[in-house]
C-alpha cells in the first residue's frame, strides 16, 4: 500500500523544518506574538534579534512546542502542532534540541550525565553512547568540567553543557535562546559559530539574542523581533544555499 | 536509587518505613485479636453440659459417661465435681454446701452448623438408657456473636488503618516527586512523554517504598515477637515459632508491596502534574 504524505510531511521532506503563518501566541490573557510569519530550513541558521521583552523567548517557546498557537498555522518538523496529539507533540519535541536562556539541569548529576540524558531517554545504554557524549563534550569545549556536577559549573560552562545536551540526540531543529548571555563577545561569537556548524549536518538552527553583532558570525537569515512582530532583515543563508544549488 | 540517600530523601525513607511499620503492626495486632477471638468462639461453641435426669444417682452418671464415650460428637467428658462447680460459680457457694450434682462437662468436636449436636447426643444417651438434656452456651447471652464482631472490627480496622498509612506514604512520595521536579522539567523539555517522566519518578519512589516497607515490616515482626514473648511468660522460642501460622505473616509480607504501590502512585500523580505544567506554558 502506498503511503500518502500529508501536506505537513511534504513540507518537512522539502527541508522546511518550521513554517509559521499568521501565528498569534501568548500567556493566559496576554497576547505576546502577533501575526508571526516565519520559516526555518534544514542546513540554515536563523538569528532572531530584538530588544528585551520583544517576544523572542515566547517565540522560542512556540517553536519548542511549550506554547500553543492561538491563531494561525504552526507546522514544525512535519506536524501541525495546533492539532497534534500529546504523543505526536512529544515525538516532535524529541527531534528538537533546545538551549534555554537559563538552562535547567539535574544539578546533582555530572555535566556528562546531563548531556547524555536525551540518549538515555531514547533508550541507549550508557556503554553505547559514552563515546558520542565524549565527542560532544570536546566539541563544546567542556572536557575539563564534564565530570563535575552541574551545580559547580560557571554560567558559560552551563551554556556549553546545554548546547551539548541539545545536540546529543542529533536533532533536526536546534533552538538557542540567548545562548551568549553573560559571555564575553569572543566567547559569544564562538558559541554561535559552534551552533552554526550544525547546519553542515543538515540541522536547522534558530538563535534568539539581543546582540545584533552576532549577525556577522556566520552566513545566516537575520530576523528582527519588535513588540511581538517579526520581520526579516536579511536572508543570507537562504541566498547562499540557493546560489550553491 | 542512583545515589546513596541523603538529607530529605533519608527523612522520606524513614517516614515511609514508619508508616509501613505502623500498618504492619496494626495488621499483626488485628491478626492476634482474630486468633484470640476465634479460639474464644471455638472454646465457647465446643463446650456443653449434660444434665442427667434419669436414672438418678451415680448409676445414671456412669451410664451417661459410657454413652458419651461412644458418641462421635464428644471429644472429652468429665462429671462435674462440687469443687469445680463452686469454682465456676466464683466462690459464691462453698463446695460442701452443694448437693450431689448430675452434670457432666463435655467438649464437642467441630460440627457443621446445620447439624443438631444436642439432639444427636440426647438420642445417643437415650440409646444407652439415660434420659438427659444437653445445655449448650445460649445464643442470647452476652458472648453470642461477640467474637465475630470483634474479628470483623479488627479486620476492617486494620484495613482502614493501612489505607490511612497508604495515604501518608503516597503524600510523602509526592514530596519525593517535588524534589525531582527539575528532572521532570528537563525530561519534558527533552521530549519525554508524561508517562516516561512520571514513570521514572514513580519507579524511584516505588523502589524506595519497597525497601522502606521491608524495613517497616521486619521491625513490626520483631516488635510482634517481643510482645508475644512478654504476653506469654515462659514460652520458648520453639513453642512460639510453632504457634505462628504462615497466614499470620501476611501483614509483614504486604507492607513492602503496599508501600511500593502507594509510593509509586503518589509520585506518579505528582510527577504527571509537574510534567503537565512544564509542557504547557500558555
Amino acid at each position: 500500500m502506498v503511503r500518502v504524505n500529508t501536506p505537513e510531511q511534504d513540507l518537512f521532506e522539502r527541508g522546511i523544518l518550521a513554517r509559521l503563518s499568521g501565528v498569534d501566541a501568548g500567556y493566559k490573557t496576554a497576547t505576546v506574538l502577533f501575526g508571526i510569519d516565519f520559516e526555518a530550513r534544514a542546513g540554515e541558521v536563523a538569528l532572531i534579534t530584538g530588544p528585551a521583552a520583544a517576544g523572542k523567548t515566547t517565540f522560542m517557546h512556540l517553536l519548542r512546542l511549550a506554547l500553543q498557537p492561538r491563531s494561525g498555522r504552526c507546522v514544525i518538523l512535519g506536524t501541525d502542532v495546533g492539532r497534534a496529539s500529546a504523543r505526536a507533540r512529544a515525538n516532535v519535541k524529541k527531534r528538537i534540541g533546545y538551549v534555554a536562556e537559563n538552562p535547567t539541569f539535574i544539578e546533582n548529576w555530572t555535566a556528562f550525565d546531563n548531556i547524555a540524558m536525551p540518549l538515555r531517554l531514547a533508550g541507549q545504554k550508557p556503554r553505547d553512547d559514552s563515546d558520542d557524549v565524549r565527542e560532544l563534550v570536546e566539541f563544546v569545549g567542556l572536557t575539563d568540567a564534564a565530570d563535575l556536577t552541574v551545580e559547580k559549573l560557571s554560567g558559560a560552562e552551563r551554556h556549553r553543557a546545554a548546547i551539548a545536551r541539545a545536540l546529543a540526540a542529533k536533532p533536526a531543529l536546534i533552538l538557542a535562546d540567548d545562548p551568549t548571555a553573560g559571555m564575553s563577545p569572543a566567547d559569544g561569537r564562538r558559541i554561535v559559530r559552534l551552533l552554526a556548524e550544525m547546519r553542515r549536518v543538515g540541522a536547522g538552527v534558530v538563535i534568539a539574542s539581543q546582540d545584533e553583532s552576532l549577525a556577522d558570525s556566520a552566513p545566516l537569515n537575520h530576523w528582527r523581533m519588535e513588540r511581538g512582530r517579526l520581520s526579516p532583515i536579511s536572508q543570507a543563508a537562504t541566498e547562499e544555499a540557493e546560489a550553491f544549488e | 536509587m542512583r545515589n546513596a540517600l541523603t538529607g530529605v530523601e533519608r527523612a522520606m525513607f524513614w517516614t515511609l518505613a514508619f508508616a509501613a511499620f505502623a500498618a504492619a503492626a496494626a495488621g499483626l495486632a488485628a491478626r492476634g485479636v482474630d486468633r484470640v477471638a476465634a479460639s474464644y468462639e471455638a472454646a465457647r461453641s465446643n463446650y456443653a453440659i449434660v444434665r442427667v435426669l434419669a436414672p438418678e444417682g451415680p448409676a445414671g452418671i456412669a451410664a451417661a459417661e459410657v454413652a458419651l464415650a461412644q458418641a462421635i460428637q464428644v471429644t472429652s467428658a468429665a462429671p462435674m465435681t462440687a469443687g469445680r462447680a463452686a469454682a465456676l460459680l466464683g466462690g459464691e457457694v462453698r463446695a460442701e454446701d452443694l448437693p450431689a450434682l448430675r452434670l457432666i462437662e463435655i467438649e464437642l468436636a467441630a460440627a457443621p452448623a446445620h447439624v443438631d449436636v444436642s439432639g444427636d447426643l440426647v438420642a445417643a444417651l437415650a440409646q444407652g438408657g439415660v434420659t438427659a438434656e444437653v445445655i449448650e452456651a445460649p445464643d442470647d447471652s452476652a458472648g453470642a456473636g461477640l467474637a465475630s464482631r470483634v474479628r470483623n472490627a479488627a479486620f476492617w480496622g486494620a484495613i482502614g488503618f493501612a489505607l490511612v498509612m497508604g495515604i501518608i506514604v503516597s503524600l510523602a512520595a509526592r514530596g519525593l516527586a517535588a524534589r525531582r521536579r527539575e528532572m521532570v522539567t528537563v525530561m519534558c523539555d527533552l521530549g519525554a512523554t508524561q508517562g516516561q517522566a512520571a514513570g521514572r519518578i514513580a519507579d524511584e519512589a516505588a523502589v524506595m517504598g519497597l525497601y522502606a516497607g521491608v524495613v517497616g515490616g521486619v521491625l513490626a515482626g520483631i516488635a510482634g515477637f517481643i510482645v508475644l514473648m512478654l504476653a506469654i511468660p515462659g514460652v520458648s522460642l520453639d513453642a512460639l515459632a510453632g504457634m505462628i501460622l504462615p497466614v499470620d505473616l501476611t501483614p509483614i509480607a504486604a507492607a513492602p508491596l503496599g508501600a511500593a504501590i502507594a509510593a509509586g502512585a503518589g509520585a506518579r500523580a505528582a510527577a504527571s502534574y509537574f510534567h503537565a505544567q512544564a509542557a504547557r506554558l500558555g
